[in-house]
């Protein structure tokens, strides 16, 4: 009973801050955003990804460690490059796959990468590597959502987090405590080496009351 | 020339968006699948005259619903209608017979573009079928 009371809550909390046309607006932006971002990587790697349906949920703070972990299935340590961004939209680019498949993406890319990228160790290549991969799909993706929605970002520079550690940490710290965060998620595939990874784009609760407006206008022009 | 669209995509927005898109020169007959098996069932049901379709759905891809449709039609006009335009994506359903790929989200021109191309395909076949009969 008291378990029905909290999910009858959550769902009038989510009813009231996203109507359901408004999650499949935004669900269809995100994919439009991320193939997008997906054909800007080909065009500098020469990188296949399996792109599947996107899913948005509204969460609360509080879940967004166990939100990642759930997204994760079965890889208990993640590798996360979080880029946070700024303006009429607000919020986190996070591009995650379990750590260790670093390693992976480096062998598909390792043709196409520049020579001072290959004169350093194996370890911060691959983790500079990964930080441009990440850096190019958030931004892109990030980036096409804004269009969409007429509006324009700034970002800050991308920072990796690796497992669950102090970074981590802070970075769940990072958000304001008992906020409504909307999470928009695309699964993905390096389809060469079988890694499968997502991203996230998290838009700040301050961000929401802008984000519906401007899915309504966006719908707007297509009545 | 062009009279029924059968549009298959899993996103009733992008359903929307593309329906919008469509030149309002004439009235079409316009039918919706939101996945690859309910398309190839409401195209055996309309046998639409072209065949506007996504590839990342739920169910039945765009990838494998293709060759479904060319199977029971082997001149089914195909445009793929997408997010995904990764170069190998594009290729990819070129290999499976599409007659084009449009970038989502697509705008009017390209939707009419598109139409006069698949309209000189329809074309094409009748002069075909006639000159065989
Ligand atoms: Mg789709």
């Amino acid at each position: 009973m008291e378990n029905l009371k909290i999910s009858e809550n959550k769902m009038n909390l989510n009813n009231e801050l996203l109507s359901e046309d408004q999650k499949d607006i935004l669900q269809e932006i995100m994919n439009i955003a991320f193939g997008n971002a997906t054909a800007d990587l080909a065009d500098v790697i020469d990188i296949y990804v399996e792109l599947s349906v996107p899913a948005i949920e509204l969460i609360n703070t509080g879940e967004l460690s166990g939100y990642i972990d759930r997204s994760l299935n079965s890889y208990t340590n993640a590798f996360i490059i979080s880029q946070k961004f700024l303006g009429d939209f607000n919020g986190h680019g996070l591009f995650v796959f379990p750590n260790g498949a670093g390693h992976d993406l480096v062998a598909i890319i390792e043709d196409t990468v520049t020579k001072d990228l290959n004169s350093s160790p194996a370890a911060s290549l691959e983790k500079e590597i990964i930080m441009e991969i990440g850096n190019i799909l958030i931004g892109a993706c990030v980036g096409k959502i804004s269009e969409l929605l007429n509006t324009a970002v700034i970002y800050s520079p991308p920072k990796a987090i690796i497992g669950k550690s102090t970074e981590f940490d802070s970075f769940i710290d990072s958000f304001v405590p008992l906020q409504t965060v909307i999470a928009m998620k695309t699964v993905f595939k390096f389809l060469q080496k079988d890694i499968n990874g997502f991203i996230v784009v998290l838009t700040d609760q301050e961000s929401i009351k802008w984000l519906k407006t401007a899915l309504d206008k966006f719908m707007e022009s297509y009545q | 020339m062009i009279q029924k669209i059968l549009i298959v995509d899993d996103s009733p927005v992008a359903r929307k968006m593309l329906k919008a898109s469509i030149p309002k020169d004439k009235e079409y007959e316009i039918y919706e699948a939101c996945n690859g098996k309910e398309g190839i069932e409401k195209f055996k049901e309309v046998s639409p005259d072209i065949t506007f379709m996504d590839l990342t759905m739920p169910v039945l891809d765009g990838y494998k619903a293709i060759p479904e449709l060319r199977k029971i039609n082997p001149h089914a006009i195909v445009i793929v209608c997408s997010a995904d335009v990764q170069p190998k994506s594009i290729a990819e359903v070129f290999s499976l017979g599409a007659l084009t790929v449009l970038k989502k989200p697509a705008k009017t021109e390209s939707v009419q573009n598109v139409m006069d191309q698949a309209n000189g395909k329809l074309k094409n076949l009748r002069e075909q079928n006639e000159s065989k009969q």
